[in-house]
């Protein structure tokens, strides 16, 4: 039974990772290709002879739009980085805020591949949290993964943070209709949550309406 | 009927790659418009139907796939080329057994590009002469 469980959470781990960097590299390539397109365009310009002063503020446009560009890449980047190094350490004091954006920003591909929508709505000034940031990713993705699969499109999925008392909670809520019940209890992956939640000295509870709230102690295990 | 008269229709999720391309290939003496996504792509087929349509694969919403059935159903004389940024072996096949013209990687090269539209458009006058 235990070897049944390791097999589980190494496929979730697998699908995770190899999610995260399908979407990666995904978005980049489309940037690159925005990027080439418009320093192909300045040289189309220049070849046509369009070199006049009238022409500058179009050149600018399109400087502009590569800098856009490039800044989308770098902040994808560095989502990127961050993500795989909060694996170096298992237990750190982190921002569960600045954790759960970089998770979402490298998941929103997928979300909008169905047209649904992934909000967030953070609560300010939450205490660092002494936990398992990787595996907090983990658990919220396992709930993502499920909800953005069950829902129809022009849903929605808001991913709200709190504090209580000596404890953060991430509130995860879908808005729309789904598609076939939600397979969030009873299944394998239930028991890989069960698990990671009880080392992280937390707890999962299922609201109304499909939502899901994992709470975490703020001092850790 | 002159080259210069091929009309083609760039449909692609990414905006700013969508209008990019499509500036490109007007400069190339194309009559050019753009859709971004495939509801809008097939809405846009019933006011004026395009030569060559450059079809991005994966879109929010319906599938590039869906949508170059679509096309072939109701206007089997449009060639359409599908460009897309992480195409497999097995999707090409797909889009070629569905009536695809060609399928190109993206960012594909633009003078490549445009003498797959030419050939695609001289095909096609071919086809219904």
């Amino acid at each position: 039974m235990e070897n049944e469980n390791e097999e589980d959470l190494k496929a979730l781990q697998l699908r995770f990772v190899g999610k995260i960097i399908a979407g990666f590299t995904h978005e980049i390539k489309n940037y690159l290709a925005i990027i080439k397109e418009s320093s192909g365009l300045i040289g189309d310009m220049i070849k046509m002879g369009k070199l006049s002063e009238n022409d500058v503020p179009e050149y600018l446009e399109i400087i502009q739009s590569i800098e856009d560009q490039i800044g989308n890449a770098i902040e994808h980047f560095t989502h990127l980085n961050r993500f795989s190094h909060r694996m170096d350490t298992q237990i750190s004091a982190f921002n569960l805020n600045e954790c759960i954006e970089e998770l979402i920003a490298l998941l929103n591909r997928f979300a909008r591949q169905k047209k649904i929508v992934l909000a967030t709505d953070f609560q300010q000034d939450l205490p660092p949290v002494k936990s398992n940031p990787s595996m907090l990713q983990l658990l919220v993705f396992s709930f993502l993964e499920n909800k953005i699969a069950g829902l129809e499109k022009n849903g929605r999925i808001t991913v709200r943070t709190g504090a209580v008392d000596n404890a953060v909670a991430v509130k995860i809520i879908p808005e729309g209709t789904f598609a076939e019940g939600d397979a969030d209890a009873g299944t394998t992956t239930g028991k890989i949550r069960e698990n990671f939640i009880k080392q992280l000295g937390g707890n999962i509870s299922q609201g109304a309406a499909k939502e899901t709230v994992i709470t975490l102690p703020v001092h850790g295990v | 009927m002159k080259q210069k008269d091929v009309k083609v229709l760039v449909v692609d999720d990414e905006v700013a790659f969508a209008n990019t391309l499509a500036q490109r290939l007007k400069m190339r003496d194309m009559e050019v418009g753009t859709a971004y996504d495939g509801e809008q792509a097939l809405s846009k087929l019933r006011e004026k139907t395009p030569d060559v349509i450059i079809l991005d694969l994966k879109m929010p919403g319906m599938h590039g796939m869906d949508v170059l059935k679509e096309i072939k159903r109701g206007y089997p004389h449009i060639q359409v080329i599908l460009l897309t940024g992480h195409g497999t072996d097995r999707d090409e096949e797909e889009a070629r057994r569905l009536g695809g013209f060609d399928f190109l990687n993206k960012p594909a090269d633009i003078d490549h590009l445009e003498r797959k539209i030419r050939k695609a458009f001289q095909e096609k006058l071919e086809r219904t002469m």
